[in-house]
């Protein structure tokens, strides 16, 4: 329950809500779908004094395709990312990652900027981001930047956003024409956080080929592939990936979903699997 | 027409879907108060003080109270299972705590105010100052000498022990062709009702009446447990029982929060309202299951089992007045199921610990003497070779060996183990399996066969209960324009037994089963009963609605008989008729001998009868034996539903992901009286089974923290992620009840466990992997088979 009082506001325009972020700081808290942050506050883990919703900002719910990049407005709800044309056409590992986030409930109240603020360490679109190569919209009151996905995610449920800022819009790279690409999760129930995830990307031609993983440190970690598969998948390229994976994850942790070894273990096996379903999607 | 084994969808079953059910939370009353609980952190600790001002200072504040009001002004808990009857050790607890906390959560300060949040904020204010005791954790721990002692005036940690013998074990060893022994460890699981533990309560002083809204199974029980603790008379107490969202056996009284909120309400003279957290519930709301099984056993090269010893230690967490301690008794009560091995030994040791206490939890321990049955019915397969399925076959309990006394004394009443389990295999497709199995391999995929069996006891009847004593009652009335209520002392958490008793009294009168209304939970009109636990419903209470339905029926059709001109011998109903046997032309209708009872009492049909039309009536089952002494025997239960499942899993060796591809069961209830809700029943259980067998698990750490207190980290399986389940019902009719029947409540929640470890390790085969803890989640499964790749 959260039975300690806060303020509540909710701007329904960018302009107004960066204002109240450059005036509340570090005290707010911003709401964007509260599928992590209410579960938060009715914990107790948080106890902001100030939530501002984005909810009510309908500037930041958008889908568009420009050009090289398909531009995705934070408050974008899973269940929209889960089945927009757009994204299923251009970026259909991204729209598979959506389609396993919690539950019908969560995907409708959820928000890809939201998750992505959020930053947990298993969280089902960091992996995508990164083999992907999104780009992240950064704005404040003062400023208005962009940050690579490789230099968003910066610890444990840390991210480059500052105090006073907020992630306004992902820009995702159209997959290169022919690639193929793949998103995998093990979790344990229909609606559980995965316990490991990865995604991968591989150019036509082996020309280039990321895959990343998460649940294996404090946030998914990227390997660069390309060299393993510069003669296509075989088992030996396979057993190289398996083995960087099982490198890059020397900072898993443990909890009850399993110990380090276990997901060091599923690092090894999730790059693999998700290497040959990417692969496999190469046209 | 006939109701009875008639599909009628549940009577509340539109409301309930139409969301418009009336649940405690639903109970707002004008000027009401909400409570808020301070629980211990600790797992043990003395309470030096209580410092209650920072919260009394909070505006909005109404009452804070603390363990020293509680002691001064109320009794003990009363004890939902009575201790002393079972030669167990008992302790005071009270509404809170007054000197020491025995696990985090336990109650030790509440507060009231004006509306929730601000009782939470409040509580959160409360200051004790605790001094940390020694603690324990588990239970073989708990068991050594020196070890930290839960309760210090008890001179050790186990609450209450049994052993039953029969044969001559050393014998049964030496003669065997071999011997293996074994340790299972079942987990620390429980259920999770939608609907956490809630109530409302409310005091009229002109009136000295408190009414209690209850989210509970027992209205009466707990009725009686309230005027026992409180000091009050059971007649200033209403408990009514609003629709449940969830039992399971955790609604059972003797909860803290049962008296405290009802003495606050007393105290205050307002009404007040208490709703579980979920992780209240998670931590507090009851635990079961965590179990200990070491075994020995000796058996034959052709598979049959002569000599079998079970150790059977249960850690119940911290005593308390709940009755889940009895799962315990009820285990080793059960062993060896439905085998007939002629040397056998079990030994039960109940041991307290830092932990949140037991409450009943759907299975009651008989999942425990199950599984444990099933590891060994395996066990000696693997170890001379004979099929699994043969090994059951050779050491069951025969169908025409019934009524059959069990080493502990339990009497089985009725069975047929073998056509029940063949049947399964037939639907499994058990003989095929194995190409299958094979042809899956060569495509590089492991999937395995499993069979689980179940023995779960029903109508549970022990002396000296005020909750457990197995028996129950009703009222059938029917009123002057023919139209039926029937009241009744048992209640339903959601099941539907409400729908089975309509059924059961529409067939008794022949009327249309529309005809009937069933009111249940109010301790203010229905007739005295215990309520919903040890699927009892249809057992006990539909066997009342049926005798006090015969009465009425008995009366009608001797006014109707003259009527008719006819004996009441010659004559019958259905339909709404009351008719001459052989001349169905030859009737009255049922609502004109309703009419004439009630308007012509002096008039020449109904003169010669009692005026009114209302018979209340108890049943208690002919097979209990509560007089060793008189009946030669202690009989507990007189109900043995059984069943047996077979499933089909693939695992993935790389992950240890266990996927559930079929599930089949065969469950033998006796006769059914609605197959629609027994269904019901069975697929509910077997889900919160798999829960168990895959899923679930209450993690405590080093410090008695409990580490799963949300659904985040506290996992349980929902409908997707179970395979569409295969069930059918075999009858073999309850030789000692009226109706057939024997009680479907607790079906299907234990043979998952046995059936799913079976099946991975028949998927693994090659790896000769043994399951002895549950659950098997993905890493541990990974783990055994990393393992056994090592060892090999």
């Amino acid at each position: 329950m959260i039975s300690e009082e806060f303020e509540f506001r909710a701007p329904t325009k960018l302009a107004e809500a960066l204002s109240l972020l450059e005036r509340y700081g570090d005290d707010a808290k911003i709401l964007a779908g509260g599928m992590s942050l209410v579960p938060m506050m009715t914990l107790g883990l948080v106890r902001p004094k100030t939530v501002i919703s984005f909810n009510h900002i309908t500037d930041l719910n958008f889908v568009i395709d420009a050009k090289d990049v398909i531009r995705i407005g934070a408050m974008t709800r899973h269940d929209t990312v889960a089945h927009h044309d757009l994204i299923k056409k251009h970026l259909p590992l991204l729209a598979t990652a959506a389609v396993g986030i919690g539950d019908v409930q969560v995907r409708h109240r959820g928000t890809i900027g939201g998750s992505l603020a959020h930053a947990d360490p298993a969280a089902d679109y960091p992996p995508v981001m990164l083999v992907a190569g999104a780009q992240f919209r950064i704005q404040s009151a003062k400023g208005d930047r962009m940050v690579k996905a490789a230099e968003f995610f910066t610890g444990l449920m840390q991210t480059a956003v500052g105090a006073g800022e907020v992630l306004s819009e992902i820009h995702v790279p159209k997959l290169p024409a022919g690639a193929g690409s793949a998103y995998l999760r093990l979790h344990r129930v229909e609606g559980s956080f995965p316990i490991v995830n990865a995604a991968a990307v591989i150019e036509k031609g082996f020309k280039s080929a990321r895959v990343a993983i998460g649940g294996v440190g404090e946030s998914a970690v990227m390997i660069d592939v390309t060299k393993h598969l510069s003669k296509g998948v075989s088992d030996q390229s396979l057993r190289a990936i398996s083995d960087a994976a099982y490198d890059a994850s020397g900072d898993a942790y443990g909890d009850l979903n399993g110990d380090t070894e276990y997901r060091r273990a599923m690092a090894r096996v999730y790059a693999q699997r998700v290497i040959k379903a990417a692969a496999a999607q190469i046209r | 027409m006939k109701y009875i084994g008639k599909e009628i969808v549940g009577l509340p079953t539109r409301q309930l879907v139409a969301g418009k059910g009336q649940y405690v939370s639903d109970v707002i009353l004008d000027g009401m108060l909400h409570m808020a609980i301070v629980r211990s952190p600790y797992a043990h600790a003395r309470i030096k003080s209580i410092d209650t001002k920072p919260a009394e200072a909070v505006p909005g504040v109404v009452y804070v109270i603390t363990g020293k009001e509680v002691i001064e002004n109320m009794r003990p808990i009363m004890e939902a299972y009575d201790t002393a009857a079972m030669d167990a050790k008992s302790v005071k607890c009270y509404a809170l705590c007054p000197e020491r906390v025995r696990y985090v959560g336990e109650a030790v300060a509440a507060v009231v105010a004006e509306d929730k949040y601000t009782a939470r904020l409040a509580a959160d204010l409360v200051e004790v100052d605790y001094e940390e005791l020694p603690v324990v954790f588990d239970a073989e721990e708990a068991m050594k000498p020196g070890a930290p002692l839960v309760e210090p005036d008890w001179d050790s940690n186990v609450m209450v022990t049994r052993d039953f013998i029969r044969g001559d074990l050393d014998k049964a060893f030496a003669e065997a062709d071999g011997t293996f022994s074994g340790t299972i460890n079942t987990q620390r699981y429980t259920g999770a009702a939608i609907e956490p533990r809630g109530y409302v309560a409310t005091y009229d002083p002109y009136q000295d009446m408190l009414t209690m809204w209850a989210s509970t199974q027992n209205p009466h029980p707990m009725r009686v447990f309230l005027a026992e603790t409180l000091g009050i008379p059971e007649t200033s107490i209403r408990v009514i029982q609003p629709h449940v969202g969830g039992g399971f056996g955790l609604k059972i009284p003797t909860f803290q929060e049962e008296p405290l909120i009802a003495y606050l309400a007393r105290k205050l003279a307002r009404p007040i309202k208490w709703i579980e957290e979920r992780q209240e519930n998670l931590l507090v709301g009851g635990h079961a299951r965590q179990n200990r099984l070491h075994y020995d056993v000796a058996y034959k090269k052709d598979g049959s089992v002569i000599g079998f010893r079970a150790k059977v230690i249960a850690d119940v967490g911290a005593p308390a007045a709940l009755c889940g301690w009895g799962q315990s008794f009820v285990t080793s009560y059960c062993i060896p199921t439905c085998y007939k091995i002629p040397n056998c030994r079990v030994q039960l040791f109940t041991v307290v610990t830092n932990k949140c206490p037991w409450n009943a939890y759907r299975g009651y321990g008989k999942e425990a003497a199950s599984f444990l049955m099933d590891r060994v019915m395996d066990g000696v397969a693997k170890a001379t070779g004979v099929d699994r399925a043969e090994v059951r076959l050779k050491n069951f309990i025969q169908p025409e060996e019934f009524p059959y006394s069990q080493v502990s004394g339990a009497m089985i009443d009725s069975g047929n183990y073998p056509k029940a389990l063949n049947r399964v295999l037939e639907m499994v497709g058990y003989k095929d399996f194995p190409k299958l199995q094979a042809d899956a391999r060569k495509q590089g995929r492991c999937i395995g066969l499993g069979i689980g069996q179940e023995l779960t006891p029903e109508g549970c009847s022990m002396p000296k209960s005020t909750l457990l004593s197995g028996y129950d009652g009703c009222t059938v009335r029917v009123n002057p324009s023919g139209q039926v209520t029937v009241l009744t002392g048992v209640t339903s958490p959601g099941s539907g037994n409400e729908t089975g008793i309509a059924q059961i009294v529409a067939d008794t009168l022949g009327v249309d089963v529309k005809l009937i209304r069933v009111i249940q939970g109010d301790t203010d009109t229905c007739p005295y009963g215990l309520g919903n636990y040890s699927s009892r419903s249809i057992i006990m209470g539909g066997a009342a609605a049926q005798v006090a339905g015969t009465d009425i029926r008995e009366k009608m059709f001797k006014v109707a008989a003259k009527m008719l001109e006819v004996a009441p011998a010659d004559i019958d109903s259905e339909d709404g008729k009351i008719y001459v046997k052989g001349a169905p032309s030859r009737y009255v209708l049922f609502k004109d001998v309703a009419s004439t009872v009630y308007r012509d009492c002096y008039g020449k049909f109904a003169s010669d009868v009692e005026p009114g039309l209302e018979a209340t009536r108890y049943f208690r089952h002919p097979n209990v034996y509560h007089q060793p002494e008189v009946d030669g025997r202690f009989s507990s239960y007189p109900s043995w539903p059984n069943g047996v499942s077979a499933c089909v899993v693939e695992v993935d060796p790389e992950t240890g992901i266990v996927k559930l591809l079929r599930y089949c069961a065969v469950h033998d209830a006796g006769v059914l009286i609605n197959p629609l809700l027994a269904q019901a029943n069975l697929h509910g259980g077997i889900i919160q089974g798999l829960g168990g067998a895959m899923f679930e698990n209450l993690v405590y750490d080093e410090a008695g923290q409990l580490k799963t207190a949300s659904f985040l980290d506290y996992t349980i399986p929902t409908a997707v992620d179970c395979p569409s389940l295969e069930v059918e019902h075999q009858e073999t009719r309850s030789p000692f009840n009226p109706l057939g029947c024997k009680g479907v409540g607790e079906s299907g929640v234990t043979a998952p466990l046995g059936a799913i470890c079976s099946a991975v390790e028949n998927a693994l085969g090659h790896l000769k992997l043994n399951f002895d803890e549950m659950p098997l989640t993905p890493d541990r499964v990974w783990q055994e088979i990393r393992h056994a790749q090592q060892q090999a």
